[in-house]
């Protein structure tokens, strides 16, 4: 018995831990109460819930952007609260992070949007020139390297913004409602190649409350209601009492 | 760290060009806390130097009487000289004096005349005194009056100079607490002017940072386009400013020049190039930089 959980150890090392976190805002508005969660390397999961039930607060805790008032997360072994001080920014280039609203910088093209990430954390031009055209080719966009957000689609913009956040070639990805923009037939463009790059091997976190996403992934589901999780099914489908 | 360099410098270059009226009205503010400044020290500098001139020239002569002997005024020259506040004794002898009036009035042939009229030497030996100090004078005076020697003394031609040099002194110590209420008022002014600019620039880069942060930017490639910011401004200013300087000198210098011979604004700034330029591109920056920091600590959160 022991040796059996030691090998299922073994072979999905936990990436992320929370550790009986509690996020409490100012107004002391609890955003989540304690949670208790492994996510391991490779994994793709689902976070889903209502508006306000704390999905966008468990991925911030995930990216660093807020801190655990109680508790502590672990990224990778490492706890955040001390990276959050010292090595944010190493930290979030382990961590691809995708959004509702894209985040693209409107006055550069759909090529330089993705190299702008790899420019700011000091990446040699060499490097630049030839990851960004491999990363453009993986999301399907290079025939339109040279456009402009505008000229894109929802989904398109989308895609760019995935790409993006592959380009540090991330040990995971957390999106926060990719799709919550989109038209039925993008959303669904968009969770497959969540799911392509999940099976290149990369962990996929993925908040959503649109169901037909979920289920297309028919991976790991977390729900969570009010801050706390409220059901946690291996495989399965988005399921709300 | 090159690439940094290069990179955040031209993202400054680029955020300066592209806000092109706050950028103008930025440097003209700072161009003119810089100008003002520079022109109340060039006025400060000149004017002191006018007054070390007048102030050695300043001095006592103390003319002994025509039958005084050679020994006694070099026992009173040994004996001034130990005076704390005097700084050098000349003695002039009667056929040096002779020679001196010779000289200065060569081209007045009456009195040349009139001096060969008198016959013999009717001028007196004179120690000329300095002082250290331009109020010692007084003192000096008195000492003067009161010494061993006093009996051989004709009489004491005490400091001609002395209105001048207060009214002068009065005059700098006015400049200079102008200069610096105005310095520090545009100083002032112009740290705040920069601390707008760059909150402003902040500001309209709100997306490209909140970007910056998520995809992993080094804190210092995030800050060092803001810090660039504040210096170009500087720098900009500044050699903006030295020019203006060089332009109004070059008008004021011929006025001033007319009523004062001894005084050359010019030459002072041609002299001093280096030093000008130098402090206003260090005060210039200095302005950048603190208004920079000043906004990236209350708005720039990292």
């Amino acid at each position: 018995m022991i040796n059996e959980e030691n090998i299922q150890e073994e072979k999905n090392k936990i990436m992320i831990k929370f550790d009986n976190v509690s996020k409490t805002y100012k107004g002391d508005f609890m955003a989540l109460e304690e949670i208790n969660l492994d996510i391991a390397e490779g994994e793709f999961i689902s976070v889903v819930g209502q508006s306000g039930s704390g999905k966008s607060t468990l991925l911030k805790l995930i990216y660093a952007e807020e801190a655990a008032t109680v508790g502590e997360v672990y990224f990778d072994g490492n706890p955040l609260s001390v990276v959050r001080k010292k090595n944010l920014s190493a930290h979030r280039r382990e961590i691809g992070t995708v959004f509702q609203d894209f985040k693209l910088l409107p006055r550069k093209t759909v090529y330089e949007n993705v190299a702008y990430a790899l420019e700011v954390s000091g990446a040699p031009d060499e490097e630049i020139a030839e990851n960004v055209p491999q990363i453009l080719d993986i999301v399907g966009l290079t025939t339109k390297a040279k456009k402009y957000p505008h000229q894109l689609s929802g989904g398109e913009q989308q895609k760019v913004a995935i790409a993006r956040a592959l380009v540090h070639t991330p040990m995971i990805i957390v999106a926060d409602e990719p799709t919550g923009n989109l038209d039925p037939i993008a959303s669904l463009e968009i969770v497959r190649l969540l799911i392509r790059i999940n099976e290149l091997g990369t962990t996929v976190v993925l908040a959503s409350h649109d169901k037909d996403i979920v289920d297309k992934a028919n991976k790991r589901v977390l729900v969570l209601e009010n801050g706390r999780i409220i059901a946690d099914y291996p495989q399965g489908k988005y399921k709300i009492s | 760290m090159l690439l940094l360099i290069t990179r955040t410098f031209k993202e400054s270059i680029r955020s300066i060009l592209r806000n092109g009226w706050l950028s103008v009205s930025t440097i003209s503010i700072l161009v003119m806390s810089l100008y003002i400044i520079s022109v109340f020290f060039v006025f400060t500098s000149t004017a002191n130097e006018m007054l070390k001139e007048i102030k050695n020239k300043a001095n006592i002569s103390v003319y002994f009487k025509a039958d005084a002997e050679e020994g006694v005024i070099l026992a009173a020259k040994t004996e001034v000289e130990k005076m704390n506040e005097v700084k050098s004794v000349e003695y002039i002898s009667k056929e040096v004096a002779l020679e001196n009036f010779k000289r200065t009035n060569a081209n007045e042939p009456v009195i040349l005349e009139s001096l060969k009229e008198i016959g013999g030497n009717p001028l007196l030996a004179a120690l000329v005194v300095r002082a250290n100090n331009p109020t010692d004078y007084q003192t000096i005076d008195e000492n003067i009056t009161k010494a061993t020697f006093s009996e051989e003394v004709s009489r004491v031609n005490y400091n001609k100079n002395k209105e001048l040099i207060n009214k002068l002194n009065s005059v700098i110590e006015t400049i200079q607490k102008i200069g610096i209420s105005l310095g520090l008022l545009f100083a002032a002014i112009s740290l705040l002017i920069t601390f707008n600019a760059v909150r402003i620039t902040i500001y309209t880069h709100k997306q490209e940072i909140e970007i910056m942060r998520l995809v992993g930017a080094s804190n210092m490639f995030i800050r060092l386009p803001f810090i660039f910011e504040g210096i170009i401004y500087g720098i900009v200013s500044s050699v903006v400013s030295v020019l203006l300087l060089f332009i109004s000198l070059k008008f004021i210098a011929s006025y001033v020049s007319l009523t004062i011979p001894t005084v050359s604004l010019m030459n002072f700034y041609l002299a001093n190039f280096g030093t000008i330029l130098g402090y206003q591109i260090l005060l210039g920056s200095f302005f950048g930089v603190i208004g920079g920091l000043m906004a990236m600590r209350k708005y720039l959160k990292v």
